[in-house]
């Protein structure tokens, strides 16, 4: 990354915590505080709090926002929640912003917090990229698009204790927590937006906050945007509330094994500069029919329309080892078919420390049934982008210069995770 | 991350520019990493050893270590034929965490040339070493 480093608002904070750091998307980020392990499994069996004040945020505001999202962005917003319901405000949606080629600019999720009101959330570093790519695709000249990229604090706080924690910060946590699905969200972190839509979030510190029931480790949990100058206020206090719940600083190296157990692509490496089809998350584009029709006009729609015409056929699957051995990603590792011919890439090779094979099936440490005394050992996991369809069961092989490993393509990683479940059962 | 002045690093042992140590115990050598290779990789999660026999010449790779975040190699401090290795890494990896010196040694190595022993850092130097890597 070009540049000088960035930092958070928490990097003191980081370094007072004894955070071993990383390079990532440009800013100065913990990969793990005491261990990367005991934080992976954290957020499996109490909480994790991780800092994500690296991505950027957007807003799109105005009478022209609406119809540009809809041409920019993967989602058709009229169509896009469960029973084919449109996007509205306290909703939020994941989805992808594509290049004319069909290719990932960068995935992001979409808020809508009033009519005319979206907040687009981005990778680190990508703030700028998508706000210029907004703005050139922009007609309606009334239309604000703000980068707010390191204007907001933005924390992350996942796993079944998260629910408990959460309620012990905010203000009138009977209402906010009444009615939460996954996927929705309350609250903004800016007092000055004039929001009728939505309600209004703050926590018992006095701090107004978007509170947002999503993550990206496959647990229940929260992302919560907040104004930059009061992150540190607000991690601090659910520091200390958390404690009382085993909470744990988390930093990059758990939060990239639990996502790819959770089968949830990183960006520019699962997904990035080639069609994006033939995916577990092609799933967000928006199909009247899959592979056949489309709902709606969007960038890149002529070039997957091509491709799928000719039948493209490279694919990417989510894969499991047989132990926790990985490949080494800097080597570039390839993956062998079983007569040792070279059939794709390994794009993410990571260790899910939360679970192990058992009798050939895939045992969390949530699982209910999980043998007695069950110690999860760990499994190699990840996505491999192969050049032909596979069947789900099939075993290959990944290459480094130093290991070949076998491995199994699979639908989805991890077993019972927690993110979608009722959060009443959390209270 | 640990600071330099609080790794641990023993006087008795002889260490490589790999961050492997070495221990001198009769005729024959105890091989581990040291406490900074551990701090710098994290939880160690595998431990690849090699077999009882098996013969390395000096700096050769003999065993591999696996983080949460990486694969990375450990190489052999001396030449000479392992004898015995450390059966309870399979089980509990993160001993080389806990204790690096003492319950999380890898192999003992029945030396082919002890003279190579003398080829390596002492504690003072490792130390310097270490304080250039900062």
């Amino acid at each position: 990354m070009e540049g000088q480093t960035k930092f958070t608002p928490l990097f003191q904070w980081h370094k007072s915590h004894k955070a071993n750091f990383s390079i990532f998307g440009g800013y100065e980020m913990p990969l793990w505080y005491k261990s990367a392990k005991d934080e992976h499994l954290s957020v499996l069996i109490s909480a994790g709090l991780f800092d994500t004040s690296h991505m950027a945020g957007i807003l799109v505001k105005g009478k022209g926002a609406k119809s540009l999202i809809q041409r920019c962005f993967s989602r058709d917003l009229d169509n896009c929640l469960k029973n084919n319901g449109p996007l509205c405000p306290g909703r939020l949606v994941y989805g992808v912003f594509l290049s004319e080629k069909g290719h990932v600019i960068d995935d992001s999720i979409v808020y809508q917090v009033g009519n005319d009101l979206y907040f687009v959330v981005v990778n680190a570093g990508m703030g700028g990229t998508i706000s210029e790519h907004l703005k050139e695709n922009l007609t309606d000249p009334s239309t604000d698009i703000i980068d707010l990229t390191d204007k907001i604090g933005k924390m992350d706080i996942q796993g079944p204790n998260s629910v408990k924690i959460m309620f012990s910060c905010v203000k009138d946590p009977d209402d906010v927590f009444s009615k939460f699905p996954y996927f929705s969200f309350k609250g903004f972190f800016d007092p000055s937006q004039d929001l009728d839509l939505i309600p209004k979030i703050q926590l018992i510190n006095g701090k107004n906050v978007l509170l947002s029931r999503s993550g990206y480790t496959g647990e229940i949990g929260f992302e919560i945007y907040c104004l930059k100058e009061d992150t540190k206020d607000i991690w601090e206090l659910i520091y200390e509330k958390g404690k009382n719940y085993n909470i744990s600083p988390c930093g990059l190296a758990a939060r990239d094994s639990l996502r790819a157990g959770a089968n949830l692509p990183l960006s520019h490496q699962d997904i990035g500069n080639w069609p994006f089809i033939n995916n577990p998350w092609d799933f967000c584009l928006p199909w009247k029919e899959y592979k056949k029709e489309f709902t709606k006009e969007f960038i890149g729609k002529a070039s997957l329309e091509r491709l799928i015409q000719e039948n493209y056929s490279t694919y990417t699957y989510p894969f499991i080892g047989k132990d926790l051995r990985k490949v080494n990603l800097e080597d570039h590792p390839i993956v062998l078919d079983d007569e040792g011919k070279e059939i794709g890439k390994v794009l993410t090779c990571c260790t899910d420390m939360g679970i192990s094979l058992v009798d050939d099936k895939v045992i969390s440490i949530c699982s209910k049934d999980k043998p007695e005394g069950f110690k999860p050992r760990g499994l190699c996991c990840g996505f491999v982008k192969i050049d032909k369809q596979l069947p789900y069961g099939i075993w290959i092989y990944l290459k480094d210069s130093k290991r070949k490993l076998p491995a199994c393509i699979v639908k989805d990683i991890r077993p019972d995770r927690s993110a979608r479940k009722n959060l009443k059962e959390f209270i | 991350m640990k600071e330099i002045q609080e790794l641990i690093i023993p006087e008795d042992l002889k260490y490589t520019k790999e961050h492997e140590w070495a221990k001198l115990e009769g005729d024959k050598v105890k091989v581990g990493i040291t406490d900074f290779a551990q701090d710098q990789l994290g939880d160690i999660v595998f431990v690849e050893l090699p077999e009882i026999g098996a013969e390395f010449s000096k700096e050769e790779q003999f065993a591999t270590v696996e983080s949460v975040k990486a694969v990375s190699e450990v190489y052999m401090p001396l030449s000479g034929r392992i004898i015995e290795i450390n059966n309870e890494l399979e089980q509990s990896p993160e001993l080389v965490n806990n204790s690096p010196y003492e319950k999380g040694w890898f192999v003992i190595v029945e030396p082919s040339d002890l003279s190579e022993m003398d080829e390596l850092m002492d504690k003072n130097k490792y130390l310097e070493l270490l304080k250039g890597e900062e």
